[in-house]
């Protein structure tokens, strides 16, 4: 059989738009944090001067460490939520799907948005949050949520989970489908009740699931940039400003495209290490179950 | 199941409904509000609607250029989602069907774009947008958002097309058909599911970004409808009167497209996501 190398040309095109508006510009961008470009005239060459700002100054360490928190809370409540509604849904198949649908609502929605709405449930005065704490004599609590240092990440990775859970759901779900059912069917027979079925047949056998999770929400947590852009602005007292907010202010805001870039680098690498180390570990503890 | 059993179980599965719909809550809030006057807001911010104002509408329509703005993103939209499944399918095809260093390299290279924030990428696009004159024209952002897209097209494209059967393109190429008959005759109509997975995906993320065309679009005549609705509404001292017409505008036409794809969309992202 003769087999052309003409072939190859079917991935011409794609690889063509990859290069130029994916590859080349993550090259550019090494190339231009090592310059102080700022968007016009010429570019001088300063070598690891954006690096050394970076290491320097608190105000960006901050920012990668509101980031990791950030990045933290959110995967660890959802997929904590996530479980719990799939095992839930898994033993009542009649509502099953109804639920899977209203729980996965959210994630059709757009960050602007969702983003808006949640600002304006937090909101002092006329939001729904403290109007709703008041109606349940709960008053006491209502406070400024997004204006207050200590509960305006928690608030924004509320809203962030609130759009997610129903994805991280739906892939336990299908975890829990792939489940045999006649290991389920052994373990009731051995007259395990529904918790000693799942702390002992179901959560073990859904470590691939927690894999599949734990990577997706981690890598889509990391670069966030959308929720804290348009409900806090990165305030209060910076509580809230990611690595990513970072980004956009020094590239839109004061038109440092060099150290915009060189933020553009060490989040990708933050990225690429959080990820290995992630998928190397939960790899490992899939082995080991 | 005995009867108090039924019963219990019944009652688990309200109480798990009851949560499950306290979670849409901030839906119907929206929508709720979007029906509610200024004043009415004021006076009572959790109640329902007295009546069924649409002046909020009438002007979030008018102010916000609503009409446009959907012409914009669907066009946009449509040309993303079209080139991304053919020109992703296209290229999947050779690097599914011939493994070799060159291929696994590339495949590698794609699954790791995937990876990638598309933070890294918005300054040097800008520039290179700006000496190529792409800057607020349509044709730019299309590409934009092909090109943001396409990693994960090919990826996807590629698992899928390893599972095809190689016997069909035999048996295909038995009777002469070339290269590109046999992409356009046998792989593409057997990629349909996979297509409309995909195109789902694409929709959804080219719809609801606002970043893109934020950085990108200038002139208020070529603003997607998310770019419209962050004008409109604005940051300082959000107006409820705007923003919970423009939050219901902007989100009506994916909830009912979800509402009619709902099993396809769900079953689609949990399948690219497990494979």
């Amino acid at each position: 059989m003769i087999r052309s190398r003409r072939i190859y040309l079917f991935a011409a095109p794609a690889l063509a738009l990859i290069g130029g508006f994916f590859v080349y510009p993550i090259v550019l961008s090494v190339q231009m944090s090592f310059t102080d470009f700022a968007g016009v005239g010429q570019a001088e060459y300063v070598g690891w001067k954006n690096y050394e700002r970076f290491i320097s100054r608190d105000r960006y360490l901050n920012s990668v460490w509101v980031t990791l928190k950030f990045t933290f809370l959110v995967v660890l409540i959802q997929t904590l939520a996530g479980l719990f509604f799939a095992a839930l849904l898994h033993r009542m198949p009649a509502i099953r799907n109804f639920c899977r649908a209203a729980l996965f609502t959210p994630a059709m929605m757009s960050f602007v948005i969702v983003g808006y709405v949640w600002q304006f449930i937090y909101s002092p005065y006329t939001g729904g949050l403290n109007a709703l704490l008041e109606a349940v004599g709960l008053g006491a609590f209502s406070r400024g949520w997004l204006g207050d240092p200590d509960t305006a990440l928690i608030a924004i990775v509320i809203t962030h989970v609130w759009m997610f859970t129903g994805y991280t759901t739906a892939i336990f779900l299908v975890g829990f489908a792939n489940i045999s059912s006649d290991i389920e069917e052994a373990g009731r027979l051995d007259g395990a009740n529904s918790w000693q079925r799942f702390r002992h047949l179901e959560l073990p056998l859904l470590a691939p699931s927690f894999t599949v999770n734990i990577i997706l929400s981690t890598v889509g947590t990391l670069k966030t940039f959308e929720l804290p852009f348009i409900m806090t602005r990165g305030g209060p007292d910076r509580a809230t400003n990611t690595l990513s907010l970072e980004i956009v202010n020094n590239l839109f805001g004061s038109y440092r495209f060099g150290f915009a870039s060189a933020l553009s680098i060490i989040m990708l690498i933050l990225v690429v290490i959080v990820a290995v180390v992630q998928n190397g570990y939960l790899k490992r503890r899939e082995e080991n179950i | 199941m005995t009867r108090p059993r039924k019963a219990l179980s019944f009652l688990a599965q309200a109480a798990v409904v009851a949560l499950v719909l306290a979670m849409l809550l901030p839906v119907v809030y929206m929508i709720g509000m979007s029906f509610r006057t200024a004043e009415e807001i004021n006076a009572a911010p959790l109640g329902l609607p007295d009546t069924l104002y649409l002046g909020n509408y009438a002007r979030a329509l008018d102010q916000m250029g609503y009409w446009r703005a959907v012409v914009n993103s669907v066009g946009i939209t449509i040309s993303v989602t079209a080139l991304v499944a053919l020109l992703g399918s296209l290229a999947a095809y050779p690097l599914a069907r011939r493994a070799n260093r060159f291929t696994k390299g590339v495949v590698m290279l794609v699954a790791l774009g995937l990876a990638t924030p598309p933070f890294v990428t918005i300054t040097p696009i800008y520039v290179i947008f700006r000496n190529l004159g792409l800057l607020d024209s349509y044709p730019g952002i299309i590409l934009a958002f092909t090109a943001l897209n396409l990693p994960l097209a090919v990826f996807f494209y590629t698992s899928f097309i390893s599972a095809i059967p190689r016997e069909l393109e035999e048996a295909a190429r038995l009777d002469n058909c070339n290269d590109w008959q046999i992409y356009w005759y046998v792989i593409r109509p057997l990629l349909g599911p996979a297509t409309a997975t995909l195109s789902l995906f694409v929709m959804l993320m080219v719809w609801n970004d606002f970043v893109y065309p934020l950085l990108l679009m200038t002139s208020p005549e070529k603003f997607t409808v998310m770019v419209s609705v962050y004008r409109f509404v604005g940051n300082l001292n959000i107006q409820p009167e705007m923003l919970f017409p423009a939050a219901v505008l902007g989100s009506l036409p994916l909830l009912v497209l979800f509402l009619f794809f709902q099993r396809r969309i769900v079953a689609g992202v949990t399948a690219g996501a497990v494979k």
